[in-house]
């Protein structure tokens, strides 16, 4: 746990930067790019929000994500032509189906948790595929404008990519409110120990699904403002591939640090988008997995996590984990 | 003026690599300007230099720099053997053969990786565009031909597809800035449904049809194909999405004694029907039709294709003029593959855009249409073709070819044996039929 | 866009040949499954991670199998024997080099890594063998078709069956009547207290981990003569192979090949009547399991994790 991180001064220090960060990104990568990065910041935030403050890993935040960018592609082109419109319904969508998927995972963790959000996220893919009068089937849906905000218009790709941004830090911030407030207190309770939680008298169940629909809602928000910036949704959006890539910028970034996701997902879409123009670019993947792998290895804490750890750690001390008494560890492992 | 302020201030290549990687485009010219970031930090330097850009319009070179073609393909993916290295390469030819220049401006091809995501295509479509491409090509992968279609009409520069498949392209989603330049579903189906059907052995069918859009149109077109023929489905069974065992489907095809097999799905379900149609004995009791189908597919699995008839928009021996086409990019790629009919389409489409560009001394597409509406043309790939002004099809003969088995094939590679040159007129759909909504 | 109901309501009647026909189709597909769902268990059970990249160790046996016949000329039956070896001793390098390091954190850490191993090990394939599929044939004394009576059958169909059902009861017996299986039983069942009495050592959980992955490999090997052998081959049936072990219960061995048939015969029943519903069939069962019955139809009780 990394509240330190987002809390107080140094919270606002972090935070201001990578805003600074989020100001001038347009004007340093192409800006439609930008607005990719910012919206898988989000959905990374969204995922931090379930895994590093409940422990719960999910592996089918693509639902959420791709499910809203179905929907808001649909309420464009069929409807008022509306953002609007089309957010709020994309994010009602995510709402509600986070609340069903969720009545059915939360009442597992760990292991199965992750396989069963799996599973359930398959079930939407090939509904979509399936049903191709509403989603296009594998050729998705294409739309012609970003539709209006108030009248304003939103084909500029650099106006688009500010209110993106708006957004955002708006979500990070509630995020941020989220996991600092009684709630997250809770939450962090429930994954230190979901018993002890359990005794004095919490509904352990009841705030994990809340901090699923939360999530999920974040999630399919940041799949709408994708699907809108792109002008289209598809089957990658709703594919087992974009959860884990979800899954891999958190920890890249560092689980629970709300922060460090950002810095995960710029780096993670960076690497990906750069890697692929270059000659090693159908070795992507292999490079991904590659250092996926070794932060797992051996910095589980996640780039943002290692340099709190190392920098700015109060004061290094050794503690005795009780459970294994033959290891002596600097600080308990990030629990996931 | 891209990335020169940067080559001053970091100076080292790798950082500039990086940089260029980055796109960043520099307005500053100014002298004193110049040797005031000279003093500052390399990062002091990348904030000012971002900042005073700002307002700076992005690849401010249409004008005058090099003309950029966009081959935005699939590069390592499931398509990249029918595309892929050899699409880009392909085009290169087509501007090295062009003489490399245009209207006095020198020509770029770029290789762009869509890894078949429609999003990431449409992203690299649409900076692509911004930076100077006046044409993207190839698209192979349905979805992504469309996401490119949609950013080539906000953009207003032209798309020639030859990979994507979807007759979409020419029917809901035509677009004045969208050519669907190869072959598409309907052509396939209707010159191999057409063809077949005509035989006496060829008039009741059995469709395995894959349950989404690209299936439910296969059946669609093969089953009107083959009508006006006397023919026609006694039965299709819509497999489900991602199905790997077709054994009972197969066997239901094999006791209702239809005398067609139509397997209109395609990639690895084609593979898997087709292995399993051979355990079962299908291939010597049934004539097989396969809806698409590649060169490439039959390189890597020839076995397992033997024997089926399907169409092709091309093929690498079917004349002289051909083949020595062929031969050419067979010993420019090395390693002894043959062009597939989209890598030819590739070479095809570029020269003919070249053409176009020159006659009309510029590169804006709205002229560019205006000439090439209506055009008619023949080259090595493209015989009776024309640039059809009503959806912009491009059409052009269409081959009905039977997959010879090893033991019958002269040199390697020549697996297609053509049993019917289809006329345009007939392998694609009529402009009677269009449902093309045209806008422009 | 044509409707396509018509085709399907072709079929509303069926008779009982047809429909028998159709158990033997769900019994390959269940065969398939019950092995793979067998090995996750089985690794599971003794090492209490999922692994991920056991559809790609599935991959990898086919590819073995095909590299075997295009460079040794390596028959069926043999790449049935030297693929799971082969794929073994991978599975033994990557758990005594990469997974143990991480027996000591949270076991979600296993799963991203075998998660990460899916990534480089489908990538090289395919820059090794391409992106498109392999050529693997049916062996040819297991080709043709054989009269059951009620219908002609793939005679090669039939041999997956036989195979199958042969070696999950080989893998049922081991386990259930053996030493080595009360060992992996116990460890399975009651990790704490076989670990407490010192039973527990690295070389079974190598060996388990090893043996486990072999399995997939065998799967890959069985299915190669029938599918597109391509990098990619793995990526489907995982998703299906961990919905059934969530529904018999992770770590149950009998829970794992009774669901893995079960669930075969019913997902090919099942697109028989409604083929829309053929891919989300499973996972349907698997949220109706979970509401009902959480800790799967097999399972004794909730383990947490």
């Amino acid at each position: 746990m990394s509240l330190s991180l987002i809390q107080g001064r140094r919270g606002l220090l972090v935070g201001g930067m990578l805003f600074a960060a989020g100001l001038v990104l347009p004007y340093v990568v192409y800006p439609v790019f930008a607005i990719n990065l910012v919206c898988f910041a989000l959905a990374a935030v969204s995922f931090d929000l379930l895994l590093g403050f409940t422990g719960l890993l999910s592996f089918g935040q693509a639902m959420f994500w791709g499910g809203a960018g179905y929907v808001a592609t649909i309420l464009i082109k069929g409807g008022t032509g509306s953002f609007v419109v089309a957010v709020l319904g994309a994010v009602a969508y995510a709402l509600v189906l986070a609340l069903a998927v969720g009545f059915v995972a939360v009442r597992r963790s760990g292991i199965y948790f992750a396989m069963i959000t799996l599973a359930i996220a398959e079930i939407q893919y090939f509904l979509a595929f399936q049903l191709a009068d509403l989603t296009g089937g594998e050729n998705g849906i294409q739309i012609v404008s970003r539709g209006t905000l108030f009248g304003l218009s939103l084909e500029d790709d650099k106006v688009y990519y500010y209110l993106v941004l708006v957004v955002a830090v708006l979500s990070v911030a509630f995020a941020v409110r989220v996991v600092s407030s009684p709630f997250g207190a809770v939450l962090a309770a429930m994954r230190e120990n979901e018993v002890r939680a359990r005794s004095v008298g919490y509904r352990t169940e009841s705030f994990r699904l809340a901090a699923f629909v939360m999530s999920g809602a974040l999630a399919g928000l940041a799949g709408s403002l994708f699907a809108i910036g792109n002008r289209l949704a598809g089957l990658d959006g709703v594919d087992w591939h974009t959860s884990g890539a979800i899954v891999m910028m958190t920890i890249l970034g560092g689980i629970g640090t709300i922060f460090g996701p950002i810095v995960g997902a710029a780096l993670f879409e960076s690497l990906d988008y750069f890697v692929s123009k270059t000659p090693i670019g159908d070795k992507t993947n292999i490079v991904m997995g590659t250092v996926f792998a070794i932060v797992i290895l051996v910095a589980r804490r996640g780039i943002v996590g290692e340099i709190l750890h190392r920098f700015f750690a109060p004061r290094k001390r050794l503690v005795e984990d009780e459970d294994q008494p033959d290891r002596l560890i600097v600080d308990p492992e990030p629990s996931v | 003026m891209k990335g020169s302020l940067l080559r001053q201030v970091a100076g080292r290549r790798g950082i500039l690599e990086w940089f260029d990687e980055f796109e960043i485009h520099f307005s500053v010219t100014h002298e004193g300007e110049r040797v005031k970031l000279f003093r500052l930090s390399t990062a002091g330097a990348v904030i000012v230099a971002v900042l005073s850009s700002l307002g700076a319009p992005q690849g401010g070179n249409a004008q005058s720099g090099p003309i950029h073609i966009a081959v935005i393909t699939d590069m390592s993916g499931i398509y990249s053997a029918i595309a892929g290295r050899g699409a880009v390469e392909a085009t290169k030819m087509a501007v090295e053969d062009f003489g490399g220049s245009v209207l006095g401006r020198q020509i770029v091809v770029d290789a762009i990786d869509h890894r078949n995501n429609g999003p990431e295509a449409a992203t690299k479509a649409r900076e692509a565009f911004d930076n100077g491409a006046e044409l993207a090509m190839d698209e192979t992968n349905s979805a992504v031909a469309l996401a490119v279609d949609a950013v080539a009409k906000e953009k207003h520069k032209l798309e020639i597809v030859t990979g994507g498949a979807t007759s979409a392209l020419t029917g809901a989603s035509c677009s004045k800035y969208t050519y669907h330049y190869a072959y598409d579903t309907y052509a396939l189906a209707a010159s191999t449904g057409r063809n077949i059907a005509r035989q006496p052995n060829g008039k009741t069918w059995y469709g395995i049809v894959p349950n989404y859009a690209f299936g439910t149109q296969m059946l669609a077109d093969f089953t009107a194909a083959i009508k006006p023929e006397g023919a026609s489905f006694i039965h299709a069974d819509m497999v489900p999405v991602a199905n790997a065992d077709f054994s009972s489907y197969l066997l239901a095809a094999k006791n209702s004694g239809a005398q067609v097999l139509g397997v209109l799905n395609a990639g690895a379900d084609t593979v898997n029907t087709m292995k399993q149609a051979k355990q079962f004995g299908l291939d010597k009791s049934m004539k097989i039709a396969v809806g698409l189908l590649f060169l490439s597919d039959v390189d890597a699995l020839p076995d397992v294709f033997a024997g089926s008839r399907i169409t092709t928009s091309w093929y690498w021996n079917e004349d002289a003029a051909a083949r020595a086409w062929a031969d050419r990019f067979t010993k420019r790629l090395g390693g002894g593959l043959r062009p597939t009919s989209i890598q030819a389409a590739d070479y095809s489409a570029t020269w003919q855009w070249l053409q176009a560009v020159k006659a009309v001394g510029s590169v804006d597409a709205d002229k560019v249409v205006a000439y090439l509406d209506g055009r008619q043309f023949n080259d090595f790939y493209a015989h009776a073709a024309e640039w059809r002004a009503r959806d912009h099809r491009v059409t052009h003969e269409m081959y009905v070819v039977d997959v010879l088995p090893k033991e019958q094939i002269k040199e390697p590679h020549a697996w297609f044996k053509i049993v019917q040159v289809m006329p345009p007129s007939r392998a694609f759909r009529p402009e009677s039929q269009s449902v093309c909504v045209k806008t422009w | 866009m044509i409707d396509a109901s018509p085709f399907m309501l072709a079929q509303a009647s069926f008779g009982w040949d047809y429909i028998l026909t159709q158990l033997f189709n769900g019994l390959v597909r269940g065969g398939f499954y019950a092995l793979l769902a067998l090995g996750l268990s089985i690794i599971f059970g003794m090492l209490r991670i999922v692994n991920f990249a056991h559809g790609t160790m599935y991959m990898l046996g086919a590819f073995v199998a095909y590299y075997g016949a295009q460079l040794i000329h390596l028959p069926f039956f043999a790449a049935l024997i030297v693929a799971p070896v082969a794929v073994g001793a991978f599975g033994l390098l990557v758990e005594t080099t990469l997974l143990r390091r991480l027996y000591d954190v949270d076991p979600l850490y296993n799963l991203l890594l075998t998660f990460a191993l899916v990534l480089v090990i489908e990538d090289l394939m395919r820059l090794l063998a391409g992106p498109l599929g392999s050529p693997y044939e049916t062996p040819a004394v297991l080709s043709g078709a054989t009269n059951l009576g009620f219908t002609l059958y793939p005679t090669y169909q039939l041999f997956v069956i036989v195979v199958c059902i042969a070696v999950c009861a080989i893998v049922y017996l081991i386990i259930e009547r053996t030493a080595l299986g009360a060992r992996i039983r116990a460890a399975t069942e009651k990790p704490e207290l076989t670990r407490a009495f010192g039973i527990n050592t690295r070389r079974l959980i190598s060996g388990v981990f090893a043996f486990g992955v072999a399995l997939a490999a065998f799967a890959g090997v069985l299915n190669a003569p029938s599918t597109n052998v391509s990098p990619t081959m793995g990526d489907a049936i995982i998703i299906n192979t961990f919905a059934i072990v969530v529904i018999g219960g992770m770590g149950s061995i009998l829970g794992s090949i009774v669901t893995g048939f079960a669930l075969g015969i019913i997902a090919t029943i099942g697109a028989v009547y409604y083929p829309p519903i053929s891919n989300t069939l499973i996972f349907i069962v698997m949220v109706l399991v979970i509401l009902f019955r959480p800790a799967g139809l097999f399972g004794t009780a909730e383990r947490t994790t």
